[in-house]
């Protein structure tokens, strides 16, 4: 008996390490609620840092759930429905995480809702708001299900663990709703960036078409790593290692189409000198930003993980896979940030005459970096016990998809 | 049951009421900027004289004075700029107060907007504090309160006294023309630009008078008769943001 409670079940040690840090990050962010952003090394000259960062990221790596929802729902690929319900699950977390993120980020979280009263249909935040705040609702909706095969749940509520499972009927209409509103915000947050005529870096389209790209590759590829994981750390989770490989041959290619769609869009910008916008490439390709850019971005974001995932050999070995698809996560995570920091670091002068650049620095405060660990620790924490207790890494599931495909059709007839 | 339908009902009642109102406001607004455009209301403007202004910086102190900035903001900076003869050359730089503001366009919940005069405005208690606007505007015309402003403010009262409310933590800020003193003077019936009152608190404190103010669409207002009589020029004309905010170079003939 005393021998039973001193030994710490893996599964304990790594729940309480994550409550640990999530604990950290929650107290962090009471303290940047009750002191204010002072507690940051955000100024005007980089209003936007490591959260952005983490917020940008949490949207891209939740794109796997309108991405596979799509496939599934809409192209009619059933065998991909059970990546697709972990991808759900992990978009819905996601989102959460962005939205935590943009409450720490923005200096009025009482005034979170004022995007949905007062409306500037000019400002691509206020869509990208808009999207987000419709998209998590779709998700919430598409998750029904998965909290329907909580045990406790259809134990004690069957009723309601069964009205849960019911939304899985209409889920190609969540989908295409999924769809339109991913297409929406995931480029819009890079045309946020886009539009801006006074940051001559950023000053293109191409940045919203490289965001939903990589987002997709991004989003797919936590998905199936989540996935391998999952059923190498409990019993609880159980894969088809061939929908896997195919999903992850598929992110090799969408990762072919990123390469390809960055490379044009830097080197297009290496011809003639625009004030700002070549010091904002410099610092990519030789400045602080260089190692981020070539190594974390184009080697090991990219380059590697397509050649891993596109050999067959290579695919067909789960760590040199898990490796490939960790690499294609860091890389957007990095994309991301060098999007962000290369435009923000240059101060182009509005005086008169040639107009002059100057540099700034940022680097996140120890205060940034717990919240933001604690948020993501919230995830991870949410991702583990969804794992344990409602299945979301499955394969073996019934999804009920032969009863389904009837019962859409006679979608008046279902509400009783 | 009865009662879940009933607030069902209600609820969306209040939607349709809510999307009525905003629809009836945008109705509203454009009839506003209609009525602007036909009777060519007016439009307030500055001019910055460089060939005078010796960089005193009385205009920054008597902005924070009027406006209750705290230390560590500016809605008005003066840079020196470089040297014409032997003298050196400053820019100062309020709000542009664009025609086309970057900062207006890119506002998640409308904050900023465009005044009829002209005058970009910012609602305080609106502001969520995303800071973007930020990040948009060409000029760093924008600052945001990183912290509360709670002590006394060291301008005042040497330069002047509080005319607007604090603005709180988290919200972000920038030069309003002082449209308190404007919208108050003219409903008084004083002349902005030319009764010190109804004028912005830096163009009066200038020592040497490097500022003027007024109407725009008014051939007859003190900004119309310098602007046709001598060349000019605004920060980053290439941007197209059409600023209210007209420079006159400071040029060796100018010199005394």
């Amino acid at each position: 008996m005393i021998t039973k409670i001193r030994k710490i079940s893996p599964w304990m040690a790594w729940f309480s390490g994550l409550a640990v840090v999530t604990a950290a990050g929650a107290s962090a962010g009471v303290m940047v609620f009750w002191k204010g952003l002072s507690l940051t090394n955000l100024t005007d000259m980089v209003p936007w840092g490591l959260w952005i960062t983490i917020d940008l990221s949490s949207i891209a790596m939740s794109a796997g759930a309108f991405s596979l929802c799509a496939v599934v729902y809409l192209l009619g690929l059933k065998r991909y429905e059970a990546v697709a319900r972990t991808a759900t699950f992990i978009g819905l977390l996601g989102y959460t995480i962005a939205v935590l993120t943009l409450l720490l980020d923005i200096g009025r979280p009482d005034r979170f809702w004022h995007a949905m009263v007062y409306w500037n249909k000019h400002s691509l935040l206020w869509e990208v708001t808009m999207c987000v705040t419709f998209y998590l609702v779709v998700l919430a909706l598409e998750a029904m299900p998965i909290f329907a095969n909580f045990s406790w749940l259809r134990n004690h509520w069957p009723k309601l663990s069964a009205k849960l499972s019911r939304v899985h009927h209409y889920a190609p209409y969540l989908a295409i709703a999924g769809l339109g509103l991913s297409m929406l915000h995931q480029s819009s947050l890079g045309a946020l960036y886009g539009v801006l005529k006074a940051r001559p870096l950023w000053y293109r389209p191409d940045i919203s078409v490289l965001f939903i790209i990589s987002a997709v590759a991004g989003g797919m590829a936590l998905t199936v790593l989540a996935s391998m994981l999952s059923v190498r750390a409990t019993k609880h989770a159980n894969v088809d290692n061939n929908i896997l490989d195919r999903v992850s041959f598929i992110i090799g290619w969408v990762m072919v189409a990123y390469l390809y769609f960055r490379f044009w869009d830097a080197l297009s910008m290496t011809y003639t000198y625009e004030p700002g916008r070549t010091e904002g490439l410099h610092l990519l390709t030789g400045g602080p930003l260089m190692f981020n850019f070539w190594i974390g971005e184009v080697l090991l974001g990219a380059v590697i993980p397509i050649i891993l995932l596109l050999n067959k050999r290579t695919r067909a070995l789960p760590l040199w896979r898990m490796l490939a698809l960790a690499l294609v996560v860091g890389g957007v995570v990095a994309y991301r940030w060098d999007t962000n920091m290369s435009g923000l670091l240059i101060i182009l002068s509005y005086l008169p005459g040639e107009p002059s650049v100057t540099y700034t620095a940022y680097r996140p405060s120890l205060i940034e970096f717990l919240s933001g660990a604690g948020i993501i620790g919230y995830g991870l924490l949410a991702f583990s016990l969804g794992v344990r207790y409602l299945k979301v890494v499955d394969h073996n599931l019934e999804i009920a998809h032969v009863e389904e495909s009837k019962a859409v059709k006679a979608i008046p007839a279902t509400g009783d | 049951m009865s009662e879940n339908r009933i607030s069902r009902r209600g609820f969306i009642k209040l939607g349709v009421a809510g999307a009525s109102v905003i629809a009836g406001s945008q109705i509203i607004k454009r009839a506003q900027a209609l009525e602007t455009v036909e009777t060519g209301g007016r439009k307030w403007a500055m001019v910055i004289d460089q060939s005078k202004c010796t960089g005193c910086d009385y205009c920054t102190l008597a902005c924070r004075a009027h406006n209750d900035i705290p230390p560590e903001i500016s809605w008005n900076i003066v840079t020196k700029t470089g040297t014409v003869g032997a003298q050196d050359v400053y820019t100062p730089r309020p709000c542009m107060q664009c025609h086309h503001a970057p900062c207006v366009d890119v506002c998640p919940v409308r904050a900023s907007s465009y005044r009829p005069d002209g005058i970009v405005s910012m609602d305080y208690d609106r502001c969520i504090g995303c800071r973007y606007c930020e990040i948009a505007c060409p000029y760093g015309a924008r600052s945001f309160n990183w912290k509360l402003f709670d002590g006394p403010n060291p301008s005042v009262p040497e330069w002047g006294q509080p005319e607007i409310e604090r603005r709180p933590r988290g919200v972000v800020e920038k030069c309003s023309f002082c449209y308190q003193r404007i919208d108050r003077g003219l409903a008084l019936g004083q002349t902005p630009g030319v009764d010190e009152d109804a004028t912005p608190a830096c163009v009066v404190a200038c020592p040497v008078g490097a500022r003027l103010f007024g109407d725009i669409n008014d051939p007859e207002s003190n900004v119309s008769k310098v602007l046709k009589g001598r060349t000019s020029y605004r920060l980053r004309e290439d941007l197209g943001t059409s600023p209210r905010v007209y420079y006159l170079s400071a040029t060796e003939e100018q010199q005394p």
